[in-house]
C-alpha cells in the first residue's frame, strides 16, 4: 500500500470515510454551539442509547452483506422483550433470556425459511416477506401480553443479571457495552475469518455465481437471518433492562435505524461488500445525530425528515461510488 | 430514385452500429420491395436483431453511417414509438403484450380515448382480427391465450397502426406444426394487402416454403441478397456459416481414450432423451442453435437445473448429482455462459475469485487460513499467465479475457476431470482465445474432457474431436469434425436430415 498525500489522495479518503467526517462535523457544532452536550449525563445518555440500536445493526449487516434485507427486526424485539419479561417470574432470569434469545434466533430462522421456500432471490422480494413477518411478530407480541405494558418492578423473582445489564458497569464501562464489544469480536472474526462467514459474504456479492461454484447459499441464507434475529434478541433484552418496561410496540423503528446505521456505515445495500466495523461507526452517527438534533431543538418530526433524506443520499452516493 | 422508392418500401444504405469495442454491424444495404415477403437469416450474433432494433428505433445507427429510407421517406432518429405511428411494426419473439387486459384493450394499449372507450376499442379490435381470418373474442385476456394466438393479437395491433410492413422475428420458434400453417396463411393474407413482410427465422425450411427473397447475414455484413428460386439450400447454409477457417487454433487432443462418463436418457422440459458418452482425453463439442438445449443439457449435468430421473456415469459407476456441490465433489468444472452474472464475483478480488470453489484447501475448522488463499490465488493467475497487478485487484477491472481465465484457474484448482466450457470464449480478444484453446487441449491431454458449448461454429470444428448437434432439446447427430463438413452439422443443427452423419 503506497499512499498518496496529494490533494487529490486526501480528498478521496474523506470521502470514503464520509461517515467519520460528518461525525465530527456534528459534534464539533453541537459543542460548540450547545455546553450541554459535554455533560456526563449526556454522554451517558448516547452510551445507553448505543447498546440495542448496535445489536441490531450488528445483524442487520450481515442480512445486508449477505444481499438481502431484514424489517422483522421490529416485531422481533417486541416480541423477545415481552416474552423474556414474563417469564423471569416462572422460570428464573437465566432461562427467560436464554428462551428470549432462542425466540429471537427462531423467529429469524423461519424468516429465512420463508425466503429460501418462496424462491425469493432480490432484495425487493426479501424486503415484503420479512415486512409481513414483522407484523405478525409484532401481533404475537400484542397478544402475548394482552396489549399490555410489562414492568420489571412487579417482578418478585431474582432480577440481579438483567439489572446488572440495564445499570452496572466495571470501571468506566458499562456491561451493556461490555458485552456489546464480547458480540462485536466475536462477529468481526466470523465474517473476515471463516469459511461461513466468506460463504455469506460471496452469496451477497453473487448468488448464481456461488451457487454454481458449491457455496452453500441456503446455509449462509438461514445463517444470516438466525444471527440477524438472534442479535435482535440480545438488543431487546438490553433494551427492556435499561428501561426496565417492555410494551409489546417496544421495537417500532428499528428496523429503519438500523437499515440507516448500517447503510450511513458504508455497507453497500447491493451486497457482497460491507462489515461490522462500519456499522459501529453508522450507529454512533445515527446517534449522535438524534442527540445533537435534540439538544439543537429541532423537532421530532423534523429527525424522521433528516433521517430519511440521509438514508436516501448514503445509498446515492454508494450507487456513484460503485460504478 | 423516384422509381426505386415506389418500388421499394425499405431501403438500407450503408448503415453501421458500434458498440462499445465491437462493430455490430457493418455497411449494411439491402431492399424490401412493397408487398413481399423478404426472409432474413443467419446464425445467431449475425446481426440480425440489432438490424431490427436500428429500424424500430430501440437502437441509434452511427450517427455518420448511411441512411434508411422507409416509404419513400429518408429516417434519422426515431422512437419506437414514432416507427410504429409511421407503418414499420416489430413482432419480437418475446411478445410484447399485457397479460392482464384484455384481447381489445392490448391492440389499441395507450389509444383508449382515440376509441372513444371500450365499445369502439372492442368493434375496432374485431374488425381487425376479421381482416386475418382470426376468431379470438376480443374480450378475452390475453393470459388465456395460446402463444400463437398472442401472435395474432400482436399482428392485428400492427395492422392498426395501418403498417406498411411488418418485421417478424422469429416468429415461428415457439409454434407447433399447426399452428406455422396458420401463421404462413396469415402471411399470405397480409401480402395480399399489400403489406411487406421482413421473416426472421433460423428454420430454412420455412424461408424456402414462403419468402420471396432471402438475405443473407454473417458477422454484421450482408453476404447476399437473392430471389429463392435463385438460391439453393446448400448455398444458403454455406453462406450462413462459411467463415474462412484460419490458423487460429491449436491441433486438437491427439489421445482420445476409453469412455469416461456416461449420460443415460436425460429429460428435462426441454431436453428429450440426451443419452451420449464422453471419452478420456477428448474435446466434446455441443451444436445448436440457442434453445435448442445445449446449455440446458450441461447444467443439468452440474446439478444447476431440475432434472428428472437421468444416470449419470463416471468411469462405469452410477454418480448422483443433485447441486452443483455434488457435481463438483464428482469432478466437474464448470465455466458458465455468462462471465459477469454466472461466473464472477466483480468486486471480489481476483484471489477471492480464484479460490471460492475449492474452500476445503484453505480452509481449516471451518476457519480461513489467507495466507493459503493467496497462494492458490498466486498459483492460479501465474499458470494462466492472468494479466493483473495483484491478486488482490478487484477482478471487474480485468480484462474480459483474464476474467475467464480466472474462472478457468477456480476450477483447475480442483483438477476437474469433466470439465464444462459455456462458450468460454465469447467477448475475448483473438490472442485470449488461443490461450484458452490451449488451456482446454492440456485439461484433455491430462486425461480428463472437455464438453465444449459455443455459437461460433468454426471453433467447435476446430478444437472438438467430436461433435454433437442439437435441435429442439434433442440430439440429432453425431459427427467427426476432421472429416464431416461444416454444411452437414449446420443442417442436423438447423433439424433438417436426421442424423446422417452418425459414425
Amino acid at each position: 500500500m503506497n499512499k498518496q498525500l496529494s490533494v487529490f489522495g486526501v480528498g478521496q479518503a474523506l470521502f470514503r470515510n464520509y461517515v467519520l467526517v460528518a461525525i465530527l462535523a456534528l459534534v464539533v457544532v453541537t459543542m460548540v454551539v450547545e455546553p450541554n452536550f459535554m455533560t456526563a449525563q449526556n454522554l451517558i445518555n448516547i452510551m445507553r442509547q448505543f447498546g440495542p440500536l448496535v445489536m441490531v445493526s450488528l445483524g442487520m449487516t450481515f442480512v445486508i452483506i449477505g444481499g438481502f434485507i431484514d424489517l422483522s427486526v421490529a416485531g422481533t424485539i417486541s416480541l423477545v422483550a415481552v416474552v423474556t419479561i414474563t417469564l423471569i417470574e416462572p422460570l428464573g432470569q437465566v432461562p427467560a433470556v436464554l428462551i428470549g434469545l432462542g425466540v429471537g434466533a427462531a423467529c429469524g430462522f423461519l424468516n429465512s425459511l420463508l425466503v429460501l421456500s418462496s424462491g425469493a432471490v432480490t432484495q425487493a422480494e426479501a424486503l415484503f416477506i420479512t415486512f409481513g413477518m414483522s407484523t405478525v411478530y409484532s401481533a404475537v407480541a400484542l397478544m402475548y401480553s394482552g396489549g399490555s405494558t410489562e414492568h420489571m418492578r412487579n417482578v418478585t423473582g431474582d432480577i440481579s443479571i438483567i439489572e446488572a445489564l440495564g445499570q452496572g458497569s466495571v470501571g468506566v464501562f458499562s456491561v451493556s457495552f461490555l458485552v456489546f464489544l464480547v458480540c462485536l469480536a466475536v462477529l468481526w472474526v466470523f465474517q473476515t475469518q471463516t469459511r461461513m462467514g466468506r460463504a455469506i459474504c460471496l452469496t451477497g456479492g453473487n448468488k448464481t455465481a456461488a451457487y454454481l461454484c458449491g457455496v452453500p447459499v441456503s446455509r449462509s441464507i438461514i445463517a444470516i437471518y438466525t444471527i440477524s434475529g438472534f442479535m435482535a434478541a440480545i438488543g431487546a433484552i438490553i433494551l427492556f433492562s435499561r428501561i426496565t418496561t417492555a410494551s409489546p410496540v417496544i421495537g417500532a423503528g428499528y428496523e429503519t435505524n438500523a437499515i440507516l446505521a448500517v447503510v450511513v456505515g458504508g455497507t453497500t445495500l447491493k451486497g457482497g461488500k460491507g462489515s461490522v466495523l462500519r456499522t459501529v461507526m453508522g450507529v454512533l452517527l445515527v446517534i449522535l445525530m438524534s442527540n445533537c438534533l435534540n439538544l439543537l431543538g429541532v423537532t421530532p418530526y423534523m429527525q424522521v425528515v433528516l433521517k430519511g433524506a440521509i438514508l436516501v443520499l448514503a445509498i446515492w452516493l454508494d450507487n456513484r461510488t460503485q460504478l | 430514385m423516384e422509381k426505386h422508392a415506389s418500388e421499394c418500401i425499405l431501403s438500407i444504405k450503408d448503415v453501421s452500429k458500434s458498440f462499445p469495442g465491437v462493430k455490430a454491424l457493418q455497411k449494411v444495404s439491402f431492399d424490401v420491395r412493397r408487398g413481399s415477403v423478404h426472409g432474413l437469416v443467419g446464425e445467431n450474433g449475425a446481426g440480425k436483431s440489432t438490424l431490427m432494433k436500428i429500424l424500430s428505433g430501440v437502437y441509434q445507427k452511427d450517427s455518420a453511417s448511411g441512411k434508411v429510407i422507409f416509404d419513400g421517406e429518408t429516417i434519422e432518429h426515431t422512437t419506437p414509438h414514432e416507427s410504429m405511428q409511421r407503418g414499420l411494426a416489430i413482432i419480437y419473439q418475446e411478445l410484447n403484450l399485457v397479460n392482464t387486459m384484455s384481447v381489445g384493450e392490448n391492440i389499441f394499449l395507450g389509444r383508449y380515448k382515440e376509441m372513444k372507450g371500450m365499445r369502439g376499442t372492442h368493434t375496432s379490435a374485431r374488425e381487425l382480427l376479421d381482416r386475418i381470418d382470426c376468431t379470438i373474442d376480443t374480450r378475452k385476456l390475453v393470459s388465456e391465450l395460446s402463444v400463437s394466438e398472442k401472435q395474432m393479437v400482436e399482428i392485428a395491433k400492427a395492422l392498426s397502426f395501418k403498417s406498411k410492413l411488418i418485421i417478424m422475428d422469429e416468429p415461428s420458434s415457439s409454434l407447433t406444426a399447426e399452428e406455422l400453417v396458420e401463421l404462413v396463411k396469415i402471411i399470405h393474407q397480409l401480402k395480399d394487402q399489400g403489406i411487406s413482410i421482413i421473416y426472421i427465422s433460423h428454420k430454412l425450411d420455412e424461408i424456402f416454403d414462403f419468402c420471396d427473397v432471402v438475405t443473407i447475414m454473417r458477422d454484421g455484413q450482408i453476404i447476399d441478397t437473392k430471389a429463392k428460386a435463385d438460391l439453393t439450400r446448400d448455398e444458403m447454409i454455406t453462406k450462413m456459416v462459411g467463415r474462412s477457417i484460419e490458423n487460429e487454433y491449436p491441433e486438437r487432443p491427439q489421445n482420445v481414450g476409453a469412455t469416461l462418463m456416461e449420460v443415460r436418457s436425460l429429460n428435462t422440459r426441454k431436453l428429450h432423451d440426451i443419452s451420449f458418452t464422453l471419452k478420456k482425453g477428448e474435446i466434446l463439442g455441443l451444436v445448436g442453435l440457442v434453445g435448442a438445449g445445449r446449455t440446458e443439457i450441461v447444467r443439468a449435468l452440474f446439478g444447476a437445473d431440475k432434472t428428472e430421473g437421468h444416470q449419470i456415469l463416471i468411469n462405469g459407476s452410477p454418480v448422483r448429482i443433485k447441486n452443483p456441490n455434488d457435481a463438483k465433489q464428482a469432478g466437474f468444472g464448470f465455466v458458465p455462459e455468462d462471465r459477469k452474472l454466472q461466473g464472477l464475483v466483480l468486486p471480489f478480488s481476483v484471489e477471492a475469485n480464484i479460490s471460492m470453489a475449492s474452500f476445503d484447501k484453505f480452509t481449516k475448522f471451518g476457519f480461513i487460513r489467507k495466507s493459503k488463499e493467496s497462494e492458490i490465488g498466486i498459483r492460479q493467475a501465474k499458470a494462466l499467465a492472468v494479466k493483473t497487478p495483484s491478486t488482490k485487484t478487484p477482478v471487474k477491472n480485468l480484462s474480459g479475457g483474464n476474467q475467464q481465465k480466472c474462472i478457468i484457474g477456480r476450477w483447475l484448482e480442483n483438477d476437474p476431470r469433466i470439465f464444462i466450457m459455456d462458450e468460454p470464449t465469447r467477448g475475448i480478444d483473438v490472442g485470449a482465445k488461443y490461450e484458452i484453446y490451449v488451456l482446454m487441449k492440456a485439461i484433455a491431454e491430462k486425461g480428463g474432457a472437455v464438453i465444449l458449448i459455443s455459437s461460433e461454429l468454426p471453433e467447435v470444428l476446430n478444437m472438438s474431436n467430436r461433435v454433437l448437434t442439437l435441435f429442439e432439446g434433442r440430439i440429432t447427430g453425431e459427427f467427426n469434425p476432421q472429416t464431416a463438413s461444416a454444411n452437414q452439422i449446420m443442417s442436423a443443427a438447423l433439424g433438417m436430415t436426421a442424423g446422417s452423419g452418425k459414425q
